[in-house]
């Protein structure tokens, strides 16, 4: 048999190899469009809150953000085959969502989300460990880049004024939720548009 | 020099091995996902999951959920194994060309 076959095939072989066993694990570009679901609501609850109803703006817009993810989760999930990769990352961001909305949910209804600065380095610390985590275990150099930018922003919010704070906290948002969101949108359609049909 | 390995010819084919290599990355998949990742067609895909299924390198569960019909296929220790062995193989036949 070897006689036959090329060195090319046998490469060939390999690399199929690589990018099946890679394409089962692939998890985190799935969920691209969830990033830019929670940047667009962190947009929303900001600018809501800044209009006046600060205490309802952040429990109402977690809440919605919630329901949709759930929902949307649920029926993207269906058909894709569990991982212990996937459940692991899974776990942190399902430990996260839940630590994020009831942290806040607290805050705003008990009406001590007023300090801007804290609020803003406690969002950031978590997004920053959550995306860290995901990173380190994906080895993914983009997100592990987000991941700083969100200990960046924390450090920088507890010093400076208000506003600065607040530009901070809209850059990070901006870069780790919407750019890296449409980032892992765009990647999995390359992903799913390169590959043609395999043949026995 | 030392002789060359043989590769599986089980494991060879390329829908074959693709399968091995997706099953190997899950715990378990369904057979419309692994008919979304390599877009086989069904009658191929079944045929070549079927000999996997015959050497003892996947196993195949059928159940209802919600009284839709769902088979699920997971690769087997002795698949694992088969496909390990095939890659090591492979890396030996190739040699030094694998840098190229």
């Amino acid at each position: 048999m070897h006689d036959h076959t090329t060195e090319l095939e046998l490469k060939d072989r390999l690399n199929l190899i690589e990018s099946m066993i890679a394409e089962g694990r692939r998890n985190t570009e799935r969920w691209g469009w969830a990033f830019v679901l929670w940047g667009v609501v962190y947009y929303l609850a900001i600018a809501w809150s800044a209009s006046g109803h600060s205490v309802w703006a952040w429990p109402v817009t977690m809440l919605i953000a919630v329901i949709v993810t759930v929902v949307v989760a649920s029926l993207q999930v269906g058909n894709h085959p569990g991982t212990t990769l996937g459940r692991a990352i899974g776990s942190i961001w399902i430990a996260l969502g839940i630590s994020m909305f009831l942290l806040f949910l607290a805050l705003g209804l008990s009406g001590r989300l007023s300090d801007q600065h804290l609020f803003v380095a406690v969002i950031s610390a978590i997004l920053g460990m959550a995306n860290g985590a995901s990173a380190l275990i994906l080895r993914w150099k983009v997100q592990f880049a987000c991941a700083v930018v969100w200990w960046v922003t924390a450090v920088m919010t507890c010093f400076g004024s208000n506003a600065q704070s607040l530009i901070v906290f809209l850059v990070a948002i901006f870069l780790c939720q919407i750019v890296f969101g449409v980032y892992g949108v765009i990647g999995e359609a390359q992903e799913r548009n390169r590959r043609g049909p395999i043949h026995a | 020099m030392p002789d060359l390995p043989a590769l599986n010819p089980v494991v060879h084919g390329r829908l074959r091995l693709a399968l091995l290599s997706l099953l190997s990355g899950v715990e378990e998949a369904e057979f419309t996902w692994l008919r979304a990742k390599t877009e086989a067609t069904d009658g191929n895909l079944g045929a070549q999951l079927l000999k996997l299924e015959e050497a003892g390198y996947v196993a195949v569960e059928k159940k209802f959920v919600l009284r839709k019909p769902q088979t699920l296929y997971r690769i087997t220790e002795t698949g694992r194994q088969a496909l390990t062995e095939y890659v090591q193989a492979l890396k030996q036949l190739l040699g030094p060309a694998m840098d190229a």
